[in-house]
Order: C-alpha cells, then sequence, then structure tokens
C-alpha cells in the first residue's frame, strides 16, 4: 500500500518549517536525514541511551521515540540551537569545556540538551538532582563525574548571579 | 624541574567547541549524494552448513541495488593474528557454513535503510544445523564437534610484505584449539619447593561489551573511474583498517583514504577490521556508488567483538612473610567462532604481570579454544583486567590465610625502578610503589581494612601494569610540523581522536616545545592521506609512540629553526631559546625574531626553505618484527603504564548488592601532558572497572546472546558513580614526550580487584566470577551461612 | 518500520471512532515511548496508527476529598511525579514515578500508555493498585469503570478490547491512618528493577493493628501482581516483626516469577521476600503518624 505523506509543521531552532514526510519518520530521522542538524545522535534505537536527546517545548525528549509527525505545531531545541549565531557559546557548552566533560562527544549533544532542560526547569538542582534527572543519558568515556561536576557549577551560577 | 607553560596545564580540549556544538562529524553523520544503504543477513543458528541461499526475490523489490553472498566474497581471508603458521580465518560472508549466532550470510544494499532491512526478509536460506559446542572444555574433548576443517593461507598475511621470508601454509585445527602460548623462566618446580605456603584457585571472566556510545559504522566510496575507495569508519589506527581494506579487497593501498571523523568511543573495540566494512568497500566497488553501513546495537554486542572470555587457575608459592616465589597461571580462552586477537590476550595477560610482581620462577600456559560463540578482541587492557582480577584476588587470599596485610605484601613483591624484565624490558620509569601508597593512603587503609565488618563494610586493592605501545608490525608513528606564514605551525598526525584526548595532548607538545600558545597549533590528523604513517592508537601506544612522534617533529623544527635564528643574530643556536612566540638571545631577550621573519629569512636565503619539522617514533626500536608471543620471548615496550587502585564497598547482606562508596586511582602515566585529560581517563576506568566488577556481562544461551541492547547490559549510570579520588603517582619517563607515557587503559584493571577484594573484606565470602551481582553474592553468602 | 497512515485526533470521540473503524489493524498511540521500539522492531506493525496525544480533554490531574484523585490518561509521568496535589496526598506515586525510566521518556510517555502497555516490570500500576486504582474505559459502545488489578491479563495483555480506549486513573482519597512505601531492587540505581514493591497498610484507631494491606509487585509474575494472601494474612493483626516476616514470607511464596537475564527465579523471589518485609516495616512505621 502506499502511504500518503503527510505535512508537518514545526520550529527547529527558531526557525519554521513546513515540509512532506512519510508518517513512519522519527523525530530523530527527521533532524538527522531531512534537515541535516546531525548533533543528535543514534546511538541505541530502543529508547536507553539518550545520545537523542532534544527539546521539545522545553522537554527533554528522546528524539528516537518520537514520531516526527507528533511534534507538529511545536517548538523543538537541537545542541545546534545551543549556542547564539555570533559564536558566545552557552554557559553549559563553554563550562563542559572548562570542565573536560565530555571525550569522545558522542553522547555529549544529549547530555547538554538534558542538561539545558533541566536547568530551566530547576533552579536549584543539587547533586542527587543532577545525577538523577542525567540518568537517562549513557556515557561509556568520562565516568560522569566532570560533566555532572560541569552542571553543578552552572547551576550555582546561575544562582549566584540571582 | 623545567617550567613549562603548556604541558603540565588542563587546557581546554581543543575538539571542544566542535563536540560541544555538534557541528563534530563521526561516521554515523556522513552522508554522500547518490548513496546506498545496506543490512546484513546473519546466522540464526549457532553452528549450521548452508545448504542454499535464494536471493531472488529481495533483488526484485523495489528498492534494492545489490545482494551478495559467500559467493561472491568466497576466499577472502583476514584476522588480527595472522601468521604464516596459523593464518587468519575470517571472512565476510559465510561460505560452506556458519559457526555462530550473528555470522554474515548475507548483505544488501538498497536506496533506503528500510528497505534494505526488508530485503533481508525475502532472503532464504537453507541450513542444515550441526552439532554445537559452547563450552571450552567441552570443545577440546575427542569427538567434540569440529568448528574449522582446513584453515588455508589468508589474503592478508602481513609477513612477506614485511621482508619475512616464511611462506604460510594452510593447516587443520586439533580438538578445536585455536591457539597455545607458553611462557616460562626460572625454575618453576625449584620455586615451589621453596615455598612456605602454596594456593591454587581458579578465576572466570565474562564477555564483556566495549559499549562505545557510537555503533560501528562505515561510509564507503569507490571511484569507478580513478579506481579510489574514499572510507569514513570508526578505527583506531588507519594503517590497520587501510592495510586491510586492500589486502581484502585488492585495492592498492594508495588508492585507499580513510578520512579523519571523530570516532564515538572505541576502548581497544574497533581496531580489527569487521566483516561489513570489507562489505561496505565491495558493494561500493560493485555498484560505484557510496554506501554507508551503521550496525544496530544488536549486531554490535553479536557480531562485533566483545572482551575475551578467560577462565584462569593460579598457583602461588610464597614464603611465610609473603614473598612469592613461584606462580604457575593456565588459561582456558573461550575463544569463540574465530580466534579474534586471543593468543594475544594469553601472551599480554602474563606480560602485563611483569611489570608488577618479581614472582621469580613463572609459568604461563594459555590455550584458546573455538567454540559456537561470538569471538573476542582488545577491551581496555586486553587480558590484564582478567589477569587482575585472578592474581590480584589470590594475593588477597594468601594474605587472609598467612595473617599478612596486602598493601605490605604488594610493596614486597613489586618490581624495582631499573629492573630489567626476563623479555628484556627494562623500567626505566616505575611509579608503582608510590601508586600503591597512596592509593591505600587515599582510602584510609591503616584505619579501614579488616575493621569494618559489623558495618558489612571493607576496603581492598589491586595493581596493574600496561604498554605504552607495542612491537606489533609495524608499530611506529611519523609526524610532520610545518611552520605558517603567519608564525603559526601546522601539526600533520594520524592518531584518531576517539575521546582519549589525542587531538589536544598532541597539539600541547607541539606548541610547549615550539614556544607557542596552544591556539597557534593548527591540527590536521586521522586522514591517511594528509598525515604520515600511523600505527599507535592501540596498546596505549598513542602518547609515548604517536606523542613521541609529535615531539621529534617539533624538536626538528625547532632545531631548524634555531639554525636559521642563530644566523640572523649572528649568535650560536645554543644560545638562542624560543618562547612566546618569538626566538630570542638568552642572555639579551630584547634581542628577538618572529616565527614569521624567521620563515621569510629560510625561504630567501635557503633555496626556499619553508621549515619542517619531521618526527618519528617506534615503539620498540629494537624490535624489527614480531616478538614471540607464544613463547614470550622478545622486547613488547620501552615504557610500561602502571597503576594501584583501592575500593570501599557496603554490601547489603540480605540481597547480596554491593554499593561502591569510593575509588582512589594512584597512576604512573609518566607526566600529565594534560591533568584535567588524565583525570578523566582515570575517572572513566574507575566506573569502568566498576561496571566490570558487578554488573556486566555479555550473556549468551545456546550461542545467542540475550542481553543484546542497553537495556538488558547494564553499565554504570550518573547515579551510581561513588566518589573517586584520582592521586598523580608520576615517574618520570626518560623516552617519554616530556616524561608521559601510557594512560587510558592500566587502571580499569586494578579496579576490578579492589572492588572484588573489598567485598571479601567486607562480608567475608569471594566470588570467583566476576561480575559479582547481587545473586551471586548472595548465593555466596548463604553458602557459608549454611542457608540452603 | 513499515510504513502505517497516522491518524491524529482531538476529541475522544473522533478517536473512539477511529479505533473501531480499524480495530486490530490500527493502534493507539499515546506518548510511544514503548510503542516506537515495538514498531521498529517490527514486533508490531499496525496498518493505522491513531495519535491520540493531542486529546487535550484527557491531560489533567483533579482531586476532591469526596471522590479522590482523577488523571487523564494522557497525563505524563513527569506531571504526575511533579503534580503538588500526589506529591501531597499520594506522594508514593511521585515517588514511584521518579523510578520510571529516564526524564526523557517520564516528559513524553503517558501513563495511561503506560498502563496500556502491561510490562509486567513496570512500577506505576503495582502502586496504583496499592491505592485501590480503577480505570475508566471507553469505547463507541459505551464505557465502564473497573479495577486497575483485574485489567492485566498475561505478559503485555490487557483486557482491553481492540476498539477501546483507556481514559482515566481515578484513587479513592487517601484513608486515615494508612501509610504507603514503594520500593525497588534493582543492580544499579535507574537499572532494570529485578523486582519492585508498592505497600499500603491502613491501620486501625489503635495504631497497632491492621485494618488492611495491599502487597503488590512487580517483575514477580506475568501481571502486576498482588500478594492478597498476605495481603488478608496481616488483616486484623497487631502488627509485629513475626507478622512481617511471616506475610513477606507468604508473599515471596505466593510470586511467580519468570528467570531472564537479570535474575532467577528463585532470587526475584528472595529479593521479594526482603523488598517486601523491608517496606511493610516502613508502611507501618508511616501509618502509625498518618
Amino acid at each position: 500500500m502506499e502511504i500518503a505523506k503527510k505535512i508537518l509543521k514545526v520550529k527547529v531552532n527558531g526557525r519554521p518549517y513546513e515540509m512532506l514526510i512519510k508518517p513512519k519518520t522519527t523525530l530523530l530521522q527527521l533532524l538527522r536525514n531531512d534537515l541535516g542538524l546531525t548533533g543528535a545522535k543514534q546511538a541505541c534505537m530502543d529508547n536507553s541511551c539518550g545520545a537523542c536527546t532534544v527539546i521539545v517545548d522545553k522537554m527533554a525528549v528522546k528524539a528516537c521515540s518520537v514520531l516526527a509527525l507528533q511534534v507538529n505545531g511545536r517548538e523543538v531545541t537541537t545542541v545546534e540551537g545551543l549556542a547564539s549565531r555570533d559564536g558566545k557559546l552557552h554557559p553549559l557548552q563553554q563550562t563542559f569545556l572548562d570542565f573536560h566533560a565530555f571525550q569522545c562527544g558522542f553522547c555529549t549533544p544529549g547530555k547538554l540538551m538534558s542538561a539545558k532542560a533541566m536547568l530551566d526547569e530547576n533552579l536549584h538542582p543539587n547533586e542527587e538532582d543532577i545525577r538523577r534527572d542525567m540518568e537517562g543519558n549513557l556515557c561509556r568515556c568520562t565516568g560522569y563525574k566532570q560533566y555532572i561536576d560541569a552542571i553543578k557549577a552552572v547551576a550555582q551560577k546561575k544562582e549566584g548571579a540571582k | 624541574m623545567t617550567e613549562y607553560s603548556v604541558v603540565g596545564k588542563p587546557l581546554p580540549r581543543v575538539d571542544g567547541i566542535a563536540k560541544l556544538t555538534g557541528q563534530a562529524k563521526y561516521t554515523t553523520d556522513i552522508v554522500l549524494p547518490d548513496m546506498v544503504y545496506a543490512k546484513l543477513l546473519r546466522s540464526p543458528h549457532p553452528h549450521a552448513k548452508i545448504i542454499s541461499i535464494d536471493i531472488s526475490k529481495a533483488e526484485k523489490l523495489p528498492g534494492v541495488e545489490a545482494v551478495i553472498t559467500g559467493k561472491d566474497t568466497f576466499g577472502i581471508r583476514y584476522g588480527f593474528v595472522d601468521t604464516p603458521n596459523y593464518p587468519a580465518e575470517e571472512r565476510p560472508l559465510a561460505e560452506d557454513k556458519v559457526r555462530f549466532v550473528g555470522e554474515a550470510v548475507a548483505a544488501v544494499a538498497a536506496v533506503d535503510p528500510d528497505i534494505a532491512e526488508d530485503a533481508l526478509d525475502l532472503i532464504e536460506v537453507e541450513y542444515d544445523p550441526l552439532p554445537a559446542v559452547f563450552d571450552p572444555e567441552e570443545a577440546m574433548k575427542d569427538g567434540a564437534p569440529q568448528i574449522h576443517g582446513e584453515i588455508t593461507r589468508s589474503t592478508s598475511c602481513a609477513w612477506e610484505d614485511w621482508g619475512v621470508a616464511r611462506k604460510s601454509h594452510s593447516y587443520t585445527p586439533v580438538n578445536n584449539v585455536a591457539s597455545r602460548v607458553l611462557i616460562s623462566y626460572g625454575d618453576i618446580e625449584k620455586g615451589f619447593a621453596e615455598a612456605d605456603y602454596i594456593r591454587e584457585d581458579r578465576f572466570w571472566s565474562p564477555a564483556t561489551s566495549h559499549m562505545a556510545m557510537e555503533p560501528h559504522a562505515i561510509v564507503a566510496n569507490y571511484n569507478p573511474f580513478t579506481g579510489k575507495l574514499d572510507v569514513w569508519l570508526n578505527h583506531m589506527a588507519y594503517e590497520l583498517k587501510r592495510y586491510w581494506l586492500s589486502k581484502t579487497l585488492g585495492i592498492p593501498i594508495q588508492k585507499i583514504r580513510v578520512h579523519q571523523t571523530y570516532i564515538g568511543g572505541a576502548f581497544g573495540g574497533k581496531a580489527v577490521i569487521f566483516d561489513f566494512e570489507v562489505i561496505a568497500g565491495f558493494l561500493s566497488r560493485k555498484l560505484g556508488r557510496p554506501v554507508k553501513i551503521v550496525l544496530t546495537r544488536e549486531e554490535v554486542f553479536s557480531s562485533c567483538r566483545n572482551s575475551i572470555r578467560f577462565d584462569t587457575t593460579v598457583k602461588t608459592g610464597v614464603k611465610k612473610d609473603g614473598t612469592i616465589v613461584a606462580q604457575d597461571v593456565k588459561v582456558i580462552v573461550d575463544a569463540g567462532a574465530y580466534k579474534g586477537s586471543a593468543a594475544v590476550a594469553m601472551f599480554l595477560s602474563h606480560q602485563f604481570s611483569e611489570p608488577c610482581y618479581n614472582r621469580r620462577n613463572v609459568r604461563h600456559e594459555g590455550v584458546a579454544v573455538y567454540t559456537n560463540k561470538n569471538f573476542g578482541f582488545a577491551k581496555r587492557g586486553h587480558g590484564a583486567p582478567q589477569n587482575r582480577f585472578a592474581v590480584d584476588s589470590q594475593i588477597d587470599m594468601i594474605c587472609e590465610d598467612l595473617g599478612l596485610d596486602p598493601v605490605e605484601v604488594i610493596l614486597k613483591n613489586l618490581r624495582k625502578k631499573g629492573d630489567v624484565l626476563p623479555n628484556g624490558d627494562k623500567l626505566e620509569s616505575y611509579g608503582l610503589p608510590k601508586c600503591v601508597q597512596l592509593a591505600a593512603d587515599a582510602i584510609d587503609w591503616k584505619q579501614k581494612r579488616g575493621t569494618q565488618r559489623d558495618k558489612n563494610r571493607g576496603v581492598g586493592i589491586g595493581i596493574n601494569g600496561m604498554f605504552s605501545g607495542s612491537g606489533y608490525w609495524p608499530f611506529a608513528c611519523a609526524a610532520i610540523v610545518r611552520l605558517n606564514h603567519d608564525g603559526t605551525v601546522t601539526l600533520m598526525e594520524g592518531d584518531c581522536e576517539f575521546g582519549q584526548g589525542a587531538d589536544t595532548t598532541y597539539s600541547q607538545i607541539a606548541a610547549e616545545e615550539l614556544g607557542l600558545p596552544l591556539e597557534d597549533v593548527n591540527l590536521i590528523s586521522g586522514d591517511s592521506e594528509l598525515c604520515p604513517m600511523n600505527y599507535s592508537n592501540f596498546l596505549s601506544g598513542g602518547m609515548f609512540v604517536g606523542g613521541g612522534a609529535v615531539y621529534y617533529a617539533a624538536y626538528d623544527l625547532r632545531q631548524k629553526m634555531l639554525k636559521v635564528a642563530s644566523e640572523l643574530l649572528k649568535v650560536g643556536p645554543e644560545d638562542l631559546d624560543m618562547k612566546n612566540r618569538s626566538v630570542f638571545i638568552k642572555a639579551r631577550p630584547e634581542k628577538s625574531l618572529t616565527f614569521g621573519e624567521i620563515l621569510r629569512y629560510s625561504i630567501q636565503k635557503h633555496l626556499g626553505d619553508p621549515l619542517i619539522g619531521i618526527g618519528y617514533k617506534k615503539a620498540v626500536p629494537e624490535i624489527e618484527f614480531y616478538p614471540s608471543l607464544s613463547k614470550g620471548t622478545g622486547r613488547f615496550t620501552d615504557a610500561y603504564g602502571l597503576a594501584a587502585a583501592t575500593a570501599e564497598v557496603e554490601v547489603d547482606r540480605e540481597t547480596g548488592r554491593v554499593k561502591v562508596l569510593k575509588i582512589c586511582i594512584a597512576d604512573d602515566c609518566g607526566y600529565e601532558i594534560n591533568p584535567a585529560s588524565i583525570y578523566g581517563q582515570m575517572v572513566s576506568q574507575a566506573v569502568m572497572g566498576m561496571g566490570d566488577a558487578l554488573l556486566e556481562e555479555v550473556i549468551d544461551e545456546g550461542g545467542r546472546v540475550i542481553n543484546p541492547n542497553l537495556v538488558d547490559y547494564e553499565i554504570p549510570r550518573a547515579f551510581d558513580v561513588p566518589e573517586i579520588m584520582v592521586l598523580n603517582g608520576c615517574d618520570y619517563e626518560p623516552k617519554g614526550p616530556f616524561g608521559g607515557k601510557e594512560a587510558g587503559e592500566c587502571a580499569r584493571a586494578a579496579v576490578i580487584p579492589a572492588i572484588a577484594n573489598a567485598i571479601y573484606d567486607a562480608v567475608g565470602v569471594r566470588v570467583h566470577r566476576v561480575p559479582i551481582t547481587p545473586e551471586k553474592l548472595l548465593n555466596a553468602l548463604k553458602g557459608k551461612e549454611g542457608r540452603r | 518500520m513499515r510504513d502505517f497512515e497516522y491518524l491524529p485526533t482531538k476529541t475522544i470521540k473522533e478517536a473512539c471512532s477511529l479505533i473501531s473503524q480499524y480495530k486490530e489493524e490500527g493502534k493507539i498511540l499515546a506518548g510511544g515511548q514503548s510503542l516506537i521500539t515495538l514498531l521498529r522492531q517490527k514486533l508490531i506493525s499496525p496498518s493505522y496508527l491513531i495519535d491520540i496525544k493531542g486529546i487535550s480533554e484527557l491531560n489533567y490531574i483533579t482531586f476532591d476529598e469526596k471522590n479522590g484523585l482523577r488523571m487523564g490518561a494522557l497525563t505524563t509521568h513527569r506531571a504526575i511525579e511533579k503534580s503538588p496535589i500526589i506529591q501531597k496526598k499520594y506522594n508514593v506515586l511521585s515517588e514511584m514515578e521518579k523510578s520510571v525510566a529516564s526524564v526523557q521518556t517520564r516528559n513524553w510517555g503517558t501513563i495511561g500508555g503506560n498502563l496500556c502497555s502491561a510490562d509486567p516490570i513496570g512500577d506505576p500500576a503495582p502502586s496504583l493498585i496499592a491505592l485501590s486504582a480503577k480505570i475508566k474505559i471507553v469505547s463507541s459502545r459505551g464505557g465502564k469503570t473497573i479495577p486497575l488489578d483485574e485489567f492485566f491479563t498475561d505478559y503485555f495483555t490487557t483486557l482491553l478490547e481492540p476498539d477501546e480506549i483507556l481514559t482515566e486513573i481515578q484513587l479513592p482519597s487517601p484513608v486515615a491512618h494508612t501509610g504507603v512505601v514503594y520500593m525497588k531492587f534493582s543492580t544499579i540505581e535507574a537499572g532494570i528493577k529485578i523486582v519492585s514493591t508498592s505497600i499500603s497498610i491502613t491501620l486501625e484507631s489503635d495504631r497497632r493493628t491492621c485494618k488492611d494491606a495491599k502487597i503488590v509487585m512487580s517483575a514477580v509474575a506475568p501481571v502486576p501482581f498482588n500478594a492478597k494472601k498476605a495481603g488478608n494474612l496481616m488483616a486484623g493483626k497487631k502488627i509485629n516483626d513475626d507478622l512481617i516476616a511471616e506475610a513477606a514470607q507468604l508473599a515471596s511464596e505466593e510470586t511467580n516469577p519468570t528467570p531472564d537475564v537479570h535474575a532467577s527465579a528463585e532470587f526475584r523471589r528472595e529479593i521479594a521476600n526482603v523488598l517486601v518485609k523491608r517496606a511493610i516495616k516502613q508502611a507501618f512505621e508511616k501509618a502509625k503518624i498518618a
């Protein structure tokens, strides 16, 4: 049976898109294959690793486990939308850089997006909150410590600025 | 000590911006015009004859571009161990029979991955199942199913290429024995006769997954007009992949280019060539189009290499005071369907022990046995984690029996700085005694050891040693540093960046030697066409060999620049120094030249010489080809990395669950070129070692992996990470760049026995098989307490 | 993944009409946190995917003392975890939700979808059963309300007919002198649960005698497992360590675990015993001061 493509309207990193896609297209496939935004990674394909984490309307979600058509009318932010266009890194990116909070970097975009969603929602996370909220992001290189420390530092800085 | 301005500093990584903004390209991100996607059909049987394969329906599916089977790739052979006596036996697609669940039998290329996958369902393979064998001891018995018949000459043996005039020949394994090693020195009988106390114990380490976050992937693009094959793939030294692609596909090496990509983690698991990589190249040539293959996580677990299954029996004789006088180690490796690196691992499990204890009289015997399971390869420490778990657990047991303190006994038995090992390797740097002391103090050993059983808490210790690169053909590396018009430099060095920080630390080395800030080093790495020869990024040769080559290249450029500057400044080169982007007279620092001025002068006055530095380094200068793995003779490395680890745990006696409270790692990496990077490597190994000790095992049932995903194969997550302390046990390595050597692999193996021994200290029972899961520990506790 | 027609819906009525039209050929998609993986693995291949996530009338949490709590089936796990009223009145639910998969999954996944996927290792069902949950099911044929405890029939199987949709979860108001506790056992903190239990203990006004006990477990049977014998054993008795040990033993004997890659059946039983014992103790302590 020939499946009709459907219209998807979505804003990604502030830019509006309107396109025809196959219904089975996942959000991750949309971003990586149709929009060329390869920051979100495909690592497990069964909703278990978090490398594909992006933000949909302020919520961190795993793009591999959401159909693209389900974000119709919504706003998606990927790691490519984190830094400002003039080349200034987001505080999370800058602190990850300062703290050596990544190694191979494959899972890093997902971690950054999880961390951003968490910090946008929770102004005062303690270390336990951070560790719990980052449970969905697997990492094999770092042993987690340096990026937990980095997120903590960003949170503290934010608090200090208040 | 010299004041350095770039090395020794925790500078931000040079790959940071790319990786943090999502711009870094990994193989999985590569898309080429007109690209097709391939998928592999894999065997559901552990052992079966292939009667027939019907691909006609798959070929007819719209969107399918090519379907190939073992008939197309017939005769192609390759493998990591590939010698005239023991030719490699791996093949891209099964020919006559399949030998494990997950072996590739056919491949489909199609315009989209879903179509390729649908086409796999249309391939009809008729199998005739054969009796299979999964246990190595069963497999060695007479009458067991024979997994291999005659193993013919391979297509990829390097020996003749390297001038070793020994013709390779075919052979037939007997009783499924894939390979043997026997290493001995001293007089083992006499040693045991002199011992006051002897213990013999048996330990098992399972297959574990490297579980690099990026699944294995390749993009291969064969150009039918030029005959050139461009590839983007996950690798750990492009020369290896390029060599094997050349040998398996019959494409000249200079026609194969491995492009730079970032690699999403490796841990040893991506160094070898895989079935799908050969297939991608084969299909691309067949179609004249780019072919992409990204493996599923299930394929990574079931069909790519995992760590090697070891069954280790250790017999150790000691004097009353704990001095080791003899050690007899017997290893049975459950190799799986192909031999992989089993022979190497058996050997390394011995050789990595050598810088640890002076055991005086040693026998180390290994046999690797074919079984109908997936086969193995190096994983972060290659043989050491398996061996240290056995040996350091047993040291702990001996200490318990004799009422001795393990830290004291370990210190008593360590080698000494300057020692020459039985194979000739010399310990010119040796920080292990310091590491042991640091790790013990950091865990509060004296107060905590043996005193916390009422709280079900305990502490334990383990140690390890590791090569800084070795004499695997032709383990050497070169680097080029060119001076640019603006006074910056461009460093060309082949090592790939798979997370270890090579791009950053190598740039630091070049910058330091040339008196430049880090940002003045432009880096071209990981591209086989732009960079010189590179074979250093495995067996922990990165810093020592690759970094060493960079150091010598920068040194070479420095000498050339000083020579030119001395002409301009009219003083001898020895009167000059180089710092802050300028060359100046030591006695009169105001008399200086910029690098741009030096370059200009050199071009004007020296026949256009643009000043290029060249450097190279070999892991072991004395070794021309291979040392003997099977006998363990010959030099292997010029510098050993060393580490000690301690751990504190708390056990829930009712459930068997172990909570790791703290891990301390003291590491001797010679010199910390980038301390933040070293810290990251140590934390990484602490957590990975914790996974090995408590969680990780690739489990199979009837040869089928039953936990081939990240839900069922559990690794530590953010919440499980204990307090980790990293301590600097460095001893300057005179042959290393700025004193640096191995850092990324050694400590993992020390963490495993540290945790196992801490568990014993906490509850008084010992589990001889890692991972020490709650279920195993609870059963052991019940056994001890006579419950059920 | 195989192709399918995608049918987004905005109202319950619309969804009911579509699913009654397609029945077995159709599949309801809520958050899809299990479903998308099943589709990718081709374990299911519906021709029509009816997306109900856009039905706003199924996304709510309300509470009043008389009727208790009502949650729309499309309430996300994260909303339950963060809901002030749930944190106050049914704290065990928000505590349990913290252990459900990952934040990402909790953000997008729904409570209704979770229950309908009927995975016996899921935690929400045992907690809800311990809280005496009922669920509302509708179809174009009408509607009904049943105890959640009766919903599950086998591994990944429920009473839901092909044309039915789960729309609401209902919890009675908390009863006085009741303590409810969720406890899990997994090898690593966020790992696969080898066993989890949700236990509700209600005391008589003497605060020592058990009036009612519900002991519900995950991952020890093909369905969320309500250890009724153990609960009945406790009812009417004064709670002490011996009774707790006896109930825990009985509860673990009632279970019917399947061995898998994570644990043998025997080990699951033993852990169930330990966990139930510990959780009853905690619930008892909570109930005393509730």
